[in-house]
């Protein structure tokens, strides 16, 4: 119950007014309207730009999801490197944020919601039924868009993972991975002195590394970032692009942005999503300076979205 | 008090009906202020109302309230005072042997001198003083009556008249009828106030003059109760041993076993029901489980005399325990079961309040859901948990019902729960009911185990609300 | 790895096991309750009746032949009884026999015959055939909860009564009824003739009381606190008041109740009145919480809009605001109307345990209320009142349920309109 609000509460905003149905149908009507004025004469049959690549990290095939009767993804087909940064954009609820989580299996956890289709890893169906989602999780991480530190102290945080997957024999042993997270996730100057305060009491950005160390400490293969940025400042924003170009030599990075302009600095590759449908993939920079489809090139010169 | 004894009453019940006639009439009386109030307003409008300042039910109610509100003050003033006064008059006019007699004689005294007056033959042989003060009683009571009613509606009519007779179209009747109402929201707001000063009150005095009669250190360390080979009323302060501990030691045991049972089968239905049931399972079991907390003390009380206590003993007879028929087990079982769902409601609330987005962040992390429950929500969880405990431990400590009817009345200072224990709440129930004279030590003791009991359960729900004041301000 | 991931899954399957057998555990000890009461109260429905052919003797009611009430009224019935069973049983001759034979009947019947020769007086001198009602040993025998088997010292029916049981029955003349004395009667010291009736009406009375005093002032203390209060010190210590107010045992309040209300006031000891005035003190906190709550869930914009079209701040909250609320103020007071009728432990304080026949017909009459009997009744030695016990809680928990699922309707109901 609480788990779908959680969901459908971006798609669907209540409106505290007595009749409120009344007013959501008009909007809900006015919307259809501008949506088909948009795409009037151009429905959206295959993604353009290369979807395939030789020997992807991920691959995707008609991957569609659907949240009771009502269809968020449609047939995606999406290959993803090795070692790359792959951006995804579009316009609030166009399903990029579903579509990520579908890469480690977070949609199990929305109880009436359904996921088509295969996602290869490594050769790997994910989506089978002998994946375990728990082994899958280690190797595919996950950022969020708000911070979410739990509530103990930093050290206690990224020795979360570790520790329930038995990575450490020893207490030393424990503390070197987190030492180690730490670092790599550039907090470790920062909080050395004060490892054991609560994990919340650090600044926004603070936290956002914090969590972006405890998903490291298990050494994932891929990271997935959902908006990892929406909620923090200009200058903890650039300290997370930073990271992020010093985490790609070891690691895939998925990320949702909201924010072309970072994904333009940061990604090698980008794809862009349209109410479910995903309408282009790319090299960063073909998608940025000549995109091929017109939706993209509406969304990029800022005529949509 | 038989039915029989009940017509004896009538001049008690006389008065209170005298007092119901005269606020009926008052309530009639305003009404009918209201009415002409009305019809005024709109006379002076000329039948045009947006002359007015306010709307006509505006300058009628302002009518009805200044004839009924200072009437009706005088009214619960003098149902109030009128006992007090009428009992001082009475006793100023005593002979000198009776006022010189200590507070608690007199005092019985007093109480004879109303029976009388009220109709009630005392065994005692009677006093030809005390016939005449019962007499000067009663026709004071008369009088007060009559006087009461001359002045409540003269009041009434009195100043209804004047607010009717001041009635003026630019007077602005609303905002003071708003005035006033604000002001009675207000008085109604402020209740609660009054009532936890009448608890604080009448449980402090009391316990006051017990503690005259047995000294506090006594009363809190002594390991011996038995007030019922206490005192005979002449007296005061004899041989009887108040102290409470085998009291604390009892209630103790029996929340623990409380808490023992209900802690844990408590809040794990509230994780299963939050986190692992499905929707359908949780829309049946919810309901199910706040009948359970809908449920009287009493019929826990019963079942667990009836049912729990006789199966607890035959299985220890069995297996060789000898256990009490009123064993300390059964009582604190049965309350156990009764606090499960108040532990599981208020577990249930704090759980849900647990964003969403720390379980996504231990499930990203590869957590199953048992760690992340026990890792994660759990100690986020913590906080509001413990003041949920604290609350049901208070609950606990002020069940009444159950251990009345399922704990014994022997104060035994045992810590083993196959014996028989009693609380304090049973002892209250036992020193309060029954015959009691007022003034003994054995009816006060009950009000200072009250006071006891009410300041204990005051810090632990103290402590409670602020508990979960905190934690709520951290999510939100 | 594997083997650590399989490790780790078991102990997922265990603890959610825990989860599951808590709540199995909670609902078998709800059906346990319920299975046990009904087990126990549902025989109290029926009761059993004994038919006699009862010749009104006019020589032993009326020796005089005047008809007069007040003769008849004080007439010895009990004489007329024993001659209808005599009849009977002829062959019963020994004294000691005879007196046994007497009390298989119940004192009530009497009364009973009485009652019925004051509405009909003209049935004097005829014989009459009349159920009236068995000992209450009888109608435990019937029911079986008096075993037959069980040895002669242990039962409290002789082997020869037994007899004359078996030949009533082979005669047609024990049966079973509708129990309707259980619900129109008051207390007694028979369990046959005891009855919930008295403690049905001071319940009655009781909340009466309490909703007529709670309800205004806790939706006024609501409307106060969460529409106009000023934020100060004084609402603050207000509302902590009425959170802890929340959470006092109950027996304190009783402890209010006797100390303030009975002494201080001189009101009447056992009184609905008195009851009232405790339970609706326990009852408004519930209300007032239940108000605030209801209240805040009205949107803002229908406040708002009723200012905007120039009400005043008392006509906005007074003709919009609290009319949306209602439905959950209400839910709220039904809430807490429930629990007052369950409530127990305060009204042994205002003394309200007396034992009393009479049915109380007004809030100053000594009355008991339903929990308080059903306290009364489970203390009573008697085989016959463990049975009426469990019914009365059956009848208590019958309005309980009732009560609550309104409340339940009521805020379904109105969720939806929101």
């Amino acid at each position: 119950m609480k788990k779908e609000e959680h969901i459908m509460g971006k798609i669907e905003p209540a409106i505290p007014f007595p009749n409120s149905r009344f007013v959501h149908q008009q909007t809900l009507k006015r919307g259809r309207a501008i949506r088909s004025d948009q795409i009037a004469g151009q429905e959206i049959q295959e993604t353009v730009g290369e979807i395939r690549l030789d020997d992807p990290r991920l691959s995707c095939r008609d991957v569609s999801v659907f949240y009771g009767d009502k269809q968020a993804l449609r047939g995606i087909n999406l290959d993803i490197g090795r070692h790359e940064v792959f951006a995804m954009i579009g316009p609030s609820g166009c399903g990029k944020s579903t579509f990520l989580r579908c890469f480690n299996r977070m949609n199990d956890t929305i109880s009436n919601c359904r996921v088509t289709g295969t996602i290869m890893m490594d050769g790997r169906d994910i989506n089978h039924n002998e994946t375990d989602p728990v082994s899958l999780r280690v190797r595919v991480g996950m950022v969020f868009q708000k911070p979410n530190p739990f509530p103990k102290s930093i050290w206690e945080n990224v020795a979360f993972g570790p520790r329930i997957h038995h990575l450490a024999k020893t207490k030393e042993g424990l503390h070197e991975i987190v030492v180690k997270s730490l670092q790599q996730a550039g907090l470790w100057d920062e909080v050395k002195d004060r490892l054991h305060q609560a994990g919340l009491g650090l600044s926004g950005g603070q936290q956002q590394r914090l969590c972006i160390a405890r998903t490291i400490a298990i050494h994932p293969e891929v990271i997935l970032m959902d908006e990892p940025c929406s909620a923090l400042d200009p200058i903890a924003t650039g300290k997370i692009e930073e990271l992020i170009n010093t985490l790609r030599k070891d690691y895939t990075i998925c990320i949702v942005t909201h924010s072309m302009q970072q994904a333009s600095r940061i990604s090698d590759r980008t794809a862009y999503f349209h109410l479910g449908n995903l309408v282009e993939v790319g090299e960063t920079k073909k998608i940025f300076i000549n995109p091929l489809h017109p939706l993209t090139e509406d969304y990029i010169t800022g005529r949509l979205g | 008090m038989t039915g029989t004894e009940r017509d004896k009453l009538c001049p008690l019940l006389f008065i209170m009906q005298i007092t119901l006639i005269i606020f009926s009439i008052l309530l009639a009386l305003s009404v009918a202020a209201y009415f002409f109030g009305c019809r005024r307003a709109v006379a002076i409008a000329q039948g045009n109302i947006r002359n007015l300042h306010s709307l006509p039910e505006h300058y009628g109610f302002y009518a009805a309230i200044w004839c009924g509100l200072p009437a009706l003050l005088v009214l619960g003033l003098w149902t109030v005072f009128e006992t007090p006064i009428m009992t001082h008059l009475v006793v100023s006019e005593l002979p000198r042997t009776f006022q010189e007699l200590e507070p608690g004689r007199l005092n019985l005294v007093i109480n004879d001198i109303k029976n009388m007056a009220n109709g009630i033959i005392v065994s005692e042989e009677t006093d030809p003083n005390l016939l005449a003060a019962a007499d000067r009683y009663r026709s004071l009571q008369s009088m007060g009556q009559a006087a009461l009613a001359v002045v409540v509606l003269t009041l009434a009519l009195g100043c209804g008249s004047v607010a009717l007779y001041l009635i003026r179209a630019k007077q602005r009747a609303r905002n003071r009828v708003e005035t006033i109402v604000k002001g009675l929201l207000f008085v109604c707001s402020c209740i609660a106030i009054l009532a936890t000063i009448g608890i604080v009150l009448s449980v402090v005095f009391e316990s006051i003059r017990f503690f005259k009669l047995v000294p506090v250190s006594d009363f809190l360390f002594g390991l011996k109760w038995s007030p019922q080979t206490a005192i005979r009323v002449d007296q005061v302060g004899g041989s009887g041993a108040f102290g409470a501990v085998p009291l604390f030691v009892g209630t103790l045991l029996i929340s623990l076993i409380a808490m023992v049972v209900s802690v844990p089968v408590g809040l794990m239905s509230a994780i299963y029901l939050s986190e692992y049931a499905s929707r359908s399972f949780r829309a049946v079991a919810k309901p199910l489980l706040e009948i359970l907390a809908g449920i009287p003390t009493v019929v826990y009380g019963f079942f667990a005399a009836i049912m729990v206590a006789p199966f607890i003993r035959d299985t220890g007879s069995r297996f060789g325990f000898d256990v009490a028929s009123e064993s300390a087990l059964a009582a604190g079982l049965v309350m156990g079961i009764m606090i499960i769902p108040f532990v599981s409601s208020l577990s249930d609330d704090v759980i849900n309040a647990v964003p969403q987005s720390l379980r996504d962040g231990s499930y990203a992390l590869g957590a199953t859901q048992s760690e992340t429950i026990q890792r994660v929500v759990i100690p986020a969880a913590l906080p509001g948990i413990v003041s949920g405990i604290l609350l049901a431990v208070s609950r606990a400590v002020g069940e009444t019902m159950i251990v009345v009817m399922a704990a014994g009345l022997s104060a035994n200072l045992t810590l083993n729960p196959f014996e028989t224990v009693t609380t304090v709440t049973v002892q209250i129930v036992t020193l309060l009911t029954g015959d009691q004279e007022f003034d003994s030590a054995k009816t006060l003791a009950a009000f200072a185990l009250g006071l006891l009991l009410f300041t204990v359960t005051l810090i632990l729900n103290v402590i409670a609300l602020y508990i979960v004041r905190k934690y709520r301000e951290e999510y939100e | 790895m594997n083997k650590q991931l399989k490790k780790r899954y078991a102990a997922d399957l265990r603890f959610r096991i825990y989860g599951m057998s808590a709540v199995a555990m909670s609902l078998l000890f709800l059906l346990l309750l319920f299975v046990s009461i009904i087990g126990k109260g549902y025989t109290a429905f029926q009761q059993t009746a004994l038919l006699l052919d009862v010749y009104i003797d006019s020589e032993t009611i009326d020796p005089e032949g005047t008809r007069d009430r007040a003769v008849l009224s004080s007439a010895d019935f009990g004489a007329v009884i024993k001659q209808a069973m005599q009849k009977i049983f002829p062959e019963v001759s020994d004294r000691r026999d005879k007196r046994a034979l007497y009390r298989l009947v119940s004192s009530g019947a009497e009364f009973k015959l009485r009652d019925q020769v004051l509405a009909h007086p003209e049935q004097i001198g005829k014989t009459l055939p009349i159920w009236v009602p068995a000992d209450g040993d009888v109608d435990m025998l019937m029911k079986g909860s008096i075993a037959r088997d069980a040895s002669e010292t242990d039962r409290p029916l002789k082997d020869k009564q037994i007899a004359w049981i078996d030949h009533l029955i082979s005669e047609g003349r024990l049966k079973k009824q509708w129990n309707t004395t259980f619900f129109s009667a008051g207390d007694s010291r028979d369990p046959e003739l005891a009855g919930i009736g008295g403690a049905l009406a001071g319940s009655l009375l009781t909340l009466f009381v309490t909703l007529l005093l709670s309800f205004p002032i806790g939706v006024a203390a609501a409307v106060y606190l969460e529409r106009f209060a000023p934020r100060n010190r004084w609402t603050d210590l207000i509302e902590v008041n009425i959170n802890n107010l929340a959470a006092v045992p109950s027996i304190v309040f009783g402890l209010l109740g006797l100390a303030v209300f009975i002494n201080l006031f001189g009101l009447p000891r056992s009184a609905p009145i008195v009851g009232g005035l405790v339970l609706s003190l326990m009852t408004l906190p519930t209300i007032i919480i239940a108000g605030r709550a209801s209240l805040k869930s009205v949107p803002p914009s229908i406040y708002e809009a009723a200012l905007a079209i120039g009400a005043s701040q008392m006509q906005a909250v007074m003709h919009h605001v609290l009319p949306m609320a209602m439905p959950g103020i209400m839910t709220g007071t039904i809430i807490g109307m429930a629990r007052a009728l369950g409530e127990t432990a305060p009204l042994l304080m205002i003394g309200m345990v007396a034992f009393i026949v009479d049915i109380p017909g007004g809030i100053f009459d000594s009355s008991t209320v339903l929990p308080v009997q059903i306290f009364l009744w489970a203390d009573s030695p008697e085989r016959g009142f463990m049975e009426r016990t469990a019914a009365a809680i059956m009848v208590l928990l019958l309005f309980l349920i009732v009560m609550n699922a309104t409340a339940v309707i009521l805020r379904k109901r109105f969720e939806g309109h929101r």
